[in-house]
């Protein structure tokens, strides 16, 4: 700048190219602050403890392994017996011999707890990092997240003639606004069907809900069903996505 | 755009319904231009003429975040499936970092005003590396071209400078990707915005965006 001033005083009519720089900085203005707080890119999570689920696209028939020719283990709606989407849970996935991808999945079946699916019957993944656990012994129901318990609540659950079963099952949907009382203000559809009640008319699936006879909780009264006091359903829904696996022991 | 091929996007019309915000405050601009010749009409208006600058930048925005919200669950989704490898592999994972971050944003600054984040269905798109790469090219155009076409749009300096530096990384995506692709990283001296009708067009041919049905049936279970 001080070479530019000399040179002006020394009578240069063209400003120097340094003058002009300079003049131009001054005369723009500082760029404004973004709003956006964009920070440190943000790393995928360690998966465990997370779970997968899909939507089914359309009917599809499960297979025994990853293969066309493979045998029937289940065919499977593209709707619950209430109307909702249904799902799986997706366990592994392989290629056939011609390159078609399949998906490998717990099934809401009583014949066959997992199966091969095309993965084109499927729709798109999502992830859960819910698992539920009821405990038929001790007649209480544990939600964990992450691995870390985050709601526990006694239960009722089938009676002698009408087991609840156990083993490996998952949340299949959860219906609200239903007319009734005796399921409570909340139910969850489960993939876990009664070993007992087979002619039942939607295929005796076990739902978690509540209930209008809250003085029977805990204890071993229900046809299959897990039933909680209203006031523990009402916490359950606020925590429990669709897909949540569910271990019943 | 010439990549553009994404035969499956946007089931359930997210993607539109943000763009159809943004159509409906056209009609805004069109009441304020109707009104600037008269001085003293324009003084009245002037509080709801900004509070409309205010909610049209709200919904550019949240076009963004939906864009975002949909660039970071396919990245997230093809390192989840881990079928990528090599120099495929670090640009996925580098730039699904981006987009989170870009997604944990647009959130943070929108508050309770954020869109509800859709929920997507890549079919095939993040089960292998071939299709992985085809479909974020065409991602990283599209989402070059759309900052493009809603930034001049933008009324506070303050969200187009934010705009502006992710529209700049979005550039550097789509070239990584473009040559990872065997694509020229640059296809010209111009590059176009993308309208809201070409935007509107692509998102008619998209599936990617999806939902799953609920009712109020009754429940059938054992009780």
């Amino acid at each position: 700048m001080a070479a530019a001033a000399g040179a002006a005083a020394c009578g240069g009519s063209e400003p120097t190219p340094r003058a002009a720089v300079g003049d131009l900085v001054g005369a723009v203005p500082a760029p404004p602050h973004p709003a956006l707080p964009i920070g440190a890119p943000v790393a995928l999570g360690r998966d465990r403890d997370s779970t997968r689920w899909a939507p089914l696209r359309r009917a599809v028939v499960a297979r025994a392994r990853p293969s066309p020719d493979a045998p029937s283990v289940s065919a499977l709606a593209a709707r619950t017996p209430e109307g909702t989407t249904n799902l799986v849970l997706v366990l592994a996935r392989a290629r056939d011999a011609r390159g078609g991808l399949w998906i490998r999945a717990r099934l809401p079946s009583r014949r066959a707890a997992t199966g091969w699916l095309p993965r084109a019957a499927l729709g798109g993944y999502r992830v859960v990092h819910t698992r539920l656990v009821v405990d038929r012994g001790r007649l209480r129901m544990t939600l964990l997240r992450r691995g870390r318990a985050v709601l526990r609540a006694p239960i009722a659950i089938g009676r002698a003639g009408t087991p609840t079963p156990a083993g490996s099952f998952y949340v299949r949907d959860r219906l609200t606004r239903f007319a009734g009382r005796a399921y409570g203000p909340i139910a969850f559809g489960t993939s876990a069907q009664s070993a007992t009640l087979t002619d039942w008319p939607a295929g005796g699936f076990v739902g978690i809900h509540g209930t209008d006879q809250p003085e029977l909780i805990p204890g071993r009264v229900s046809h299959g069903c897990i039933r909680l006091r209203n006031v523990d359903i009402l916490r359950l829904v606020r925590l429990l996505p669709v897909g949540t696996p569910l271990q019943i022991t | 755009m010439d990549d553009l091929r994404l035969e499956h996007l946007d089931r359930d019309g997210a993607l539109a319904e943000a763009i159809a915000a943004l159509h409906g405050h056209t009609r805004t601009d069109l009441l304020r231009g109707a009104v600037a010749g008269s001085a003293a009409l324009l003084a009245v208006c002037a509080a709801p003429a900004r509070a409309a600058a205010r909610d049209r930048d709200v919904a550019i925005l949240n076009f963004a975040l939906t864009l975002e919200e949909l660039q970071a669950a396919f990245y997230t989704e093809v390192e989840r499936n881990k079928v990528l490898r090599g120099d495929l592999r670090e640009q996925a994972t580098v730039v699904g970092g981006h987009e989170r971050a870009h997604v944990r944003a647009f959130r943070e600054v929108l508050g309770s005003r954020a869109a509800k984040r859709p929920r997507f269905d890549f079919g095939g798109a993040t089960e292998g590396s071939g299709a992985f790469r085809r479909t974020a090219v065409a991602f990283e155009d599209l989402a070059v071209a759309a900052y493009k076409g809603q930034a001049p749009r933008i009324r506070s300096r303050e969200y187009l400078a934010s705009a502006l530096a992710i529209h700049s990384v979005e550039a550097r995506h789509a070239a990584w990707i473009r040559r990872l692709a065997g694509k020229s990283p640059v296809t010209g001296p111009f590059d176009d915005a993308l309208t809201r009708r070409e935007t509107s067009r692509i998102v008619a041919r998209t599936q990617f965006i999806s939902t799953t049905s609920t009712t109020r049936r009754s429940p059938r279970f054992t009780g």
